[in-house]
């Protein structure tokens, strides 16, 4: 029976960790993209791009949280009766999204913001600094689809 | 395609410089190399009044509206701009008076209020001012002394103290007395202040008075000025911004830096090949005096590099061009990924009714920015992606996150993941072949047989063999032609090295390169993880919506969830879709056939912020 407390701790995780990594990467982000746009307002649409990037780990982190929802009826107002083992299984299932999230947030953000300063000398170059900061990215979508196909198969 | 390129010297006679500058500015077709050793002309008047212009335009901006988002800038004829309008210039120099008068009026405001808190103080001395001070024997001064020591100082004698008002802190006091040094000492032992008024004569709550009338006098004159002020500012701002735009350009023109003699100058760069007549034509409009020598690129020179595709493909440019552009003489690969780009993008969206919105958005953004150059293409191609996006959201069954329609593919995503990454794998595979076949036809156009024969036929096999491998009834054929593709790698992957034990350990060493085609094509996942978030984040939004949707009230609110969750939903989706559609061209696709690194064709023209100019 409380199988399903288990399973709320894995979604909990997932969207409280993604949300940390995301919230911290894009605060590194905006510290130097602030810098930058204090002196070149100009950029500040290319700034902005950049310092978006690292917030995708929260959302992949609240689709987890919201899929081990649905999947075990407590978005549906049911909640289903899982066995313990089920209950471990979400919560287990919600691991690499919870963890990779939260590290993969962090970097994404300080490439970010290496990228913002790269950019800051080099306008032209930020969609270099974008490819960059989205090859960290990669990781944090593997994770998401680990999470995904694991929960789709309990 | 890239168009072949002519280098261009044109000697002209120096007084004609600055038109012949203008003209090719206007033309757009030449990119100027500045000669080493050159000459930079000099305008110091254009290149001051442009700052002067740049200022007033900060200053301005307190007064004005702010621009809308999507408000397109002005228009002006090309002629237009040629001819700086002494109206114009009238009307900046009148903004200038304003914000003259309005800083004098800042001052005498801020004069009157200092002079106004210091007479305050000191305006329980009822009599006139000219009283205080020396005069013969006796001294009679004004000012404050603690509260503490104010006993101590009533006490001596020797002083005539009149206490004219008290506050917590310090009583205001009147004292005469024989001049004396004895005197002197002690009230400055008692903290004795003396005040300094800022005027001789007259009495003091007179003075204030009419200090007042004055402050509110000039308080009204203020506020007349600035609303005069921000009449004039809305009315001649786009004035001034034009004036600083031609000032500007007047102002790069005598920047640049050209070689010249006695009395010519000397004009070298590159121009189109298929617009060399053009460019003759705009330098015979500006001065029938010149020379022009065209000859072909040479052996290590820089070339810059313009494209030439079909309308279509142009548009994919700029995503090529922020990787790297295509070298001069090299090969344009803008053709083969565009179609890609257009396809991934739509998988990456995957949603009807997005792709609806995003065609929506566009089209009207396009309508009222009216946005130019790079801008406009990016629009293009979301605009073109957005067809893409509605087919793959009707083949997924994905319509604002809900399956309002059944998918025309047998499952989705939702349903079955797995075979939708494997669609996804597919798609990935696809799109490395395309790359590999590229690079097989370079290879060959090179004469290059057998490289393409061992490094990239061979690695297709492979892949595709694997793939076999998994299909009912193709399992052998699909290991021998895998082990056949491997053989080929195995004896032909060392063949650069030196020895036979060079060449085996380089061929065992290349097989190992399948860990990269492996992750390569892993790398497609991504589009099935992008398209389940865009789909999974809309549903949840819709049943946020639905869960208040109880009462009038909650299907108002819920009604204000659906639009700023899926515009929300639908900006995140396009910045994911863009940024790893590029990096799966740059990376999967790229790495296996381009290398770039050309230096993009910028010719000579008119940087604007504040207007467009209107090509004739």
């Amino acid at each position: 029976m409380s199988g399903i407390a288990i399973a709320i701790l894995g979604a909990t995780l997932s969207a409280l960790l993604g949300g940390t990594g995301s919230a911290l990467g894009v605060m590194y982000a905006g510290k130097a993209a602030a810098g930058v746009t204090s002196e070149k307002p100009e950029l500040f649409g290319k700034m902005l791009v950049l310092q978006a990037l690292p917030g995708t780990q929260g959302i992949y982190g609240f689709l987890v949280a919201v899929l081990v929802m649905v999947n075990t009826g407590i978005l549906g107002g049911s909640p289903a009766d899982l066995t313990m083992a089920e209950g471990w299984g979400y919560f287990f299932a919600s691991l690499p999204m919870a963890i990779v999230g939260l590290t993969s947030g962090i970097a994404q953000g300080m490439t970010a913001a290496s990228a913002i300063h790269m950019t800051g000398k080099q306008p032209d170059a930020s969609g270099k600094g974008i490819t960059m900061t989205a090859m960290v990215e990669t990781y944090a979508i593997l994770a998401l689809l680990t999470s995904i196909l694991l929960i789709f198969s309990l | 395609m890239i168009a072949p390129m002519k280098k261009v010297s044109l000697v002209c006679m120096k007084e004609d410089r600055e038109k012949l500058l203008s003209a090719l500015q206007h033309s757009e077709l030449i990119m100027l190399t500045e000669g080493e050793g050159g000459r930079s002309g000099d305008d110091r008047d254009s290149t001051a009044l442009q700052r002067k212009a740049d200022t007033l335009l900060k200053e301005l901006s307190k007064f004005t509206k702010k621009k809308g988002l999507f408000e397109a800038l002005p228009e002006v004829d090309r002629k237009d701009f040629d001819v700086i309008s002494e109206s114009a210039v009238d009307e900046m120099s009148r903004l200038e008076e304003a914000f003259k008068k309005k800083d004098r009026l800042d001052s005498e405001i801020n004069g009157a209020v200092d002079k106004l808190s210091e007479l305050t103080r000191w305006v329980h001395f009822k009599k006139d001012v000219s009283l205080l001070g020396e005069s013969g024997y006796t001294v009679t001064l004004l000012g404050t002394v603690p509260v503490k020591n104010n006993e101590s100082l009533l006490e001596i004698e020797s002083l005539g103290t009149e206490e004219l008002y008290r506050n917590e802190k310090e009583c205001v006091v009147l004292v005469s007395f024989i001049k004396s040094e004895d005197v002197t000492k002690t009230l400055r032992e008692l903290q004795f202040e003396e005040a300094k008024l800022p005027i001789k004569s007259g009495v003091i709550a007179d003075e204030v008075k009419s200090l007042e009338a004055f402050l509110t006098e000039k308080k009204k004159e203020r506020e007349e000025s600035i609303s005069e002020l921000s009449d004039l500012a809305n009315k001649s701002k786009a004035d001034v911004e034009l004036l600083f735009e031609q000032y500007r350009a007047r102002s790069e023109l005598s920047e640049i830096r050209l070689p010249e003699t006695l009395e010519t100058v000397v004009f070298e760069g590159w121009v189109r090949e298929d617009e060399i007549e053009r460019f003759k034509e705009a330098v015979k409009e500006a001065t029938p005096l010149f020379d022009v020598e065209i000859r072909d690129p040479e052996e290590g020179e820089e070339v810059p590099t313009s494209l030439t595709n079909k309308k279509l493909v142009s548009q994919f440019e700029g995503i090529t061009n922020m990787f790297n552009s295509p070298k001069y003489g090299d090969y344009d690969p803008n053709a083969v990924m565009a179609p890609w780009y257009w396809i991934i993008f739509g998988m990456m969206m995957g949603d009807a009714g997005y792709g609806l919105m995003m065609a929506v958005f566009i089209l009207l953004g396009k309508k009222l920015m009216k946005p130019r150059g790079e801008t406009a293409k990016l629009m293009n191609v979301m605009l073109y992606s957005s067809i893409t996006t509605i087919i793959f959201g009707v083949l997924f069954g994905s319509y604002f996150g809900e399956e309002l329609f059944p998918s025309v593919l047998p499952f989705t995503a939702m349903e079955d993941p797995v075979k939708m990454l494997i669609i996804t794998i597919v798609v990935g595979v696809l799109h490395i072949f395309t790359g590999m076949i590229t690079k097989i036809v370079l290879l060959i156009k090179e004469g290059l047989w057998l490289e393409a024969i061992f490094d990239q036929v061979s690695w297709m096999m492979i892949i595709l063999g694997i793939g076999f491998i998994f299909l009912p009834n193709m399992t052998t054929a699909g290991i021998v032609i895998a082990v056949i593709g491997a053989l080929i790698v195995l004896l032909t992957g060392g063949r650069s090295k030196k020895g036979i034990l060079g060449k085996a350990t380089g061929g065992i060493i290349s097989l190992y390169g399948i860990t990269s085609y492996f992750s390569d094509i892993l790398s497609y996942s991504r589009i099935l993880a992008l398209g389940l978030a865009t789909g999974v984040v809309g549903m949840v939004m819709n049943m946020l919506a639905g869960m208040i949707q109880g009462s009038v009230i909650g299907f108002i609110l819920s009604l204000l969830i659906y639009v700023i969750g899926h515009v929300f939903n639908l900006v995140l989706g396009l910045l994911s879709a863009y940024v790893h559609d590029c990096r799966l061209q740059y990376i999967e696709f790229y790495g296996k056939f381009y290398e770039g690194g050309g230096v993009p064709f910028r010719p000579f023209k008119i940087r604007t912020n504040y207007i467009n100019i209107k090509k004739d």
